[in-house]
């Protein structure tokens, strides 16, 4: 670390312009990109599912025909998946925070940090242009199952190639992320004197890293099929459809530990800081990212009990489903062993990694509903499922984001937002939250089936509720959001470390300077989280 | 990077391999542009009567092969002439006309007709009473006919295995064009079309062959072939960045030391 750089400024005051920002090679400033980015497609992906919840408002044709629905479930899908969710923890707070909690100065490969942002924002134009061209955006679902996705005239190869792209940037990022904790960890930093946090987007940049490429071919593979003709989903032309749903599940689903893990460790960081006490089974947690991260990668079939596959391969697959179960429990077991006896101090960020383990749990614990099989041949394709993810998905690593925001917030602005206001928001977002998809998992038992614009008059109640529930979580979205830009703009001085924690990020400035450190961080003694009371 | 190229070389060995997916010499499409229809092929019309070919060819003229109860390959190949005649702006019966033609000898008059009353419902805007006839033939008719287009089928138990594609024959009974698939774009057709007229032929573009089958059993090993390989590339990819790391660590730890 250089010592003759002056160390007044911090790094958003080090350079100005636009294209300080777009070239720049800080970790820090690509990681805001990326959250300024994320931010706008999650806002767009927002709109699009508030439309979809009009539309469900009572039955028959409300505000779209059927073809404009499935096109905005499709989008909806693509963008929270591939926009939102797959980036958001990882390329934002990993980019931002890994190399400041490691204690060096950046990410390993600064170019390729830059490299997989720009990837990001052509797979997002890509994916935002099949608004514009031709038959319009995809109807076939985000999963883009052939052979539909082969045959439908809508804008299917440009959506792939999106996703392709979207693909490289996370191989990229992923790839940067395990350089960086190879080889640039604070002199006397060991494996397990790492933040949990880093160690949860190690386990995911190494299923960043193995699984990707397999969508990428798989996607290939589509394109191949619908501008060659060449058979190899397409049954008509001696293809296999089951083929598809294989290779697109192998890597979908370790996709969905992509987006859950780095949101456990955003939780275990949250938890230790505001109980002031160590975090319960550090090597537990830290070990539980990795059997989820492997275990992960030989579930996939779950997605295909309703598919066809033989009975033996169901079973095991439900088998192993069940398995991943446990370290996830460990996790949550030992989050709320820590809370146990602590001095818990019930912050913003604290109220939402409280909100993460509830809603993850509902959302952890339907997946083992549907993990059994024959359950699973009952609600596969119902309304269920729909829940069950958006519980995760949202519930859970949305809602572990908000928390990131919210915990790192006077971190990377040096501010700090307005706290009772952060509180109404949060319950806001509780509320609408369970109201808009808890009704989901009634509708799904009652088999009120998904994908569809339309139902049966006998689950318009329930549709109602969930959609008045969409509003209350739109205006809890507004409220979060306009108080966060309100406290980065006119917030008090936050100061270095507002939370009191112990953790190597709170040493430094805030905002940090361009190098994160003006001297060589000390390390905790006795690891990151060992607080004194 | 390494994994960016290797992932190119990846895609290409998948194109390259699906490409050549070849079932050797007795089956197939083996293009014969430029060929002239022999004169002297009789098949049999809707209404039961033998005709010569070569009077029916007055006009640029589609031709494709099937049998009319094939369980395959055929229902998507008439669908999409299907598709390409009603969306192409060009005026079935009068600019062009539409042959289908079974290359199984034993299927009669009435099978045709079928066929014809069950996909004109499917181009309810144009003129398929007169643009687009159905035939079928004898034994020897048929084996010359598919012998001057190089559209080689393979008789298996009672199904066929046979190309999708459909060709594009001159006023004059020259073999013009060749497109391959069961889904063609309404620009190609129209430039075939055109060409025809004036006697051009032109080079096929899509080469790439397919072939019916109820379950492809060989085909699919081969695609898993390729997932296989695949797989075993990227993990190799990983195993070799994780002991990259693992041992230029321990160096520079042993440095530090």
């Amino acid at each position: 670390m250089s010592e003759t750089l002056s160390t007044d400024l911090n790094f958003f005051q080090v350079k100005k312009g636009l294209t300080s920002w777009l070239f720049s090679l800080d970790h820090k400033r690509i990681g805001l990109m990326y959250l300024y980015a994320v931010i706008l497609f999650f806002l767009v992906g927002v709109v699009l599912g508030l439309l979809m919840r009009l539309e469900l408002i009572a039955p028959g044709e409300t505000i779209m025909k059927a073809k404009t629905y499935n096109q905005t479930f499709t989008l909806h899908g693509v963008i929270m998946i591939f926009l939102f969710i797959i980036p958001s923890i990882p390329a934002i707070f990993g980019n931002f925070f890994l190399p400041i909690m490691l204690g060096t100065d950046d990410v390993a490969l600064p170019k390729l940090n830059l490299m997989s942002w720009w990837l990001y924002v052509i797979g997002a134009l890509f994916a935002l242009s099949t608004l514009v061209f031709g038959d319009g955006p995809a109807d076939t679902g985000w999963t883009f199952y052939a052979p539909y996705s082969v045959q439908t005239s809508t804008n299917v190869t440009m959506s792939v190639m999106a996703a392709f792209i979207l693909g490289f940037s996370s191989i990229l990022t992923g790839l940067n992320f395990i350089v960086t904790i190879h080889r640039l960890r604070a002199p006397g930093m060991g494996w397990l004197q790492m933040p949990l946090f880093a160690w949860s987007l190690y386990a995911t940049s190494w299923i960043q890293l193995l699984a990707t490429p397999i969508i990428g071919i798989t996607l290939l593979m589509i394109v191949a099929e619908r501008t060659f003709g060449v058979g190899l989903f397409d049954p008509a032309i001696g293809g296999d459809p089951i083929l598809y749903q294989h290779l697109f599940w192998i890597y979908s689903h370790p996709a969905v530990y992509i987006m859950a893990l780095p949101a456990m460790g955003i939780i275990s960081e949250i938890i230790p800081t505001f109980a002031r006490r160590t975090i319960f089974g550090y090597k537990a947690i830290a070990y539980s990212s990795m059997a989820i991260a492997f275990v992960g990668y030989f579930v996939w079939g779950h997605h295909m009990f309703t598919s066809g596959m033989s009975g033996p391969a169901r079973i095991i697959f439900s088998v192993l489903t069940f398995m991943v179960a446990i370290p996830t429990a460990i996790k949550v077991f030992n989050w709320v062993a820590t809370m146990y006896k602590g001095s818990i101090d019930l912050q913003p960020p604290m109220l939402y990694a409280m909100a993460f383990i509830f809603q993850f749990m509902i959302g952890g614990l339907t997946g083992l509903v549907l993990a059994a099989l024959a359950a699973d041949i009952h609600l596969h394709d119902t309304y269920f499922v729909v829940g069950h993810f958006h519980y995760v998905m949202f519930g859970g690593t949305g809602f572990a984001m908000f928390g990131g925001m919210h915990y790192w917030f006077p971190k990377i602005w040096g501010r700090m937002y307005n706290i009772k206001i952060a509180k109404i928001a949060f319950a806001l977002l509780v509320l609408g939250f369970n109201m808009l998809y808890f009704p989901m998992l009634i509708l799904g038992l009652m088999g009120m089936p998904r994908r569809y614009y339309d139902y049966l008059p006998q689950f318009t109640d329930l549709n109602v509720i969930s959609t008045v529930g969409s509003w209350i979580l739109a205006i809890g979205l507004i409220t979060m959001l306009l108080n966060l830009v309100n406290g980065m703009r006119n917030g008090a001085p936050a100061g270095r470390n507002p939370w009191g924690s112990i953790s190597l990020e709170w040493q430094t400035k805030s905002p940090p300077p361009l190098e994160n450190f003006d001297k060589q961080p000390e390390l905790n003694e006795g690891g990151p989280y060992n607080y004194k009371n | 990077m390494k994994i960016k190229k290797s992932l190119r070389i990846l895609t290409f060995i998948l194109l390259f391999l699906s490409f050549s997916k070849l079932y050797g010499e007795e089956l197939g499409l083996y293009e014969k542009l430029n060929d002239f229809l022999p004169p002297n092929i009789s098949i049999i019309d809707e209404s039961g009567n033998t005709v010569l070919l070569q009077n029916i060819i007055d006009k640029p003229t589609v031709i494709s092969f099937v049998y009319y109860e094939c369980p395959g390959l055929c229902s998507p190949l008439l669908e999409g002439i299907s598709q390409v005649i009603s969306r192409t702006s060009l005026d079935l019966g009068s600019e062009y006309q539409v042959l289908t033609i079974s290359f199984d000898p034993s299927e009669g008059t009435e099978l045709a007709v079928g066929k014809k009353a069950s996909y004109s419902e499917l181009v309810p805007n144009k003129d398929v009473k007169n643009g687009w006839k159905y035939f079928t033939a004898d034994h020897e008719n048929i084996d010359q006919l598919l012998n001057s287009f190089g559209y080689k089928v393979k008789k298996e138990g009672e199904e066929y295995i046979h190309p999708a594609a459909i060709m594009v024959v001159s006023p004059a009974g020259k073999i013009t064009r060749y497109l391959h698939g069961t889904y063609f774009l309404p620009f190609d057709l129209k430039m075939a079309i055109v060409e025809a007229q004036q006697g051009k032929s032109g080079p096929t573009i899509n080469k790439v062959l397919q072939f019916c089958f109820s379950y492809d059993a060989e085909g699919k090993k081969y695609v898993f072939n390729v997932t296989k390989i695949s797989g075993s590339i990227i993990l190799l990819l990983a195993m070799a960045l994780f002991g990259t790391l693992v041992i230029r660590n321990k160096k520079n730890r042993t440095l530090n030391a």
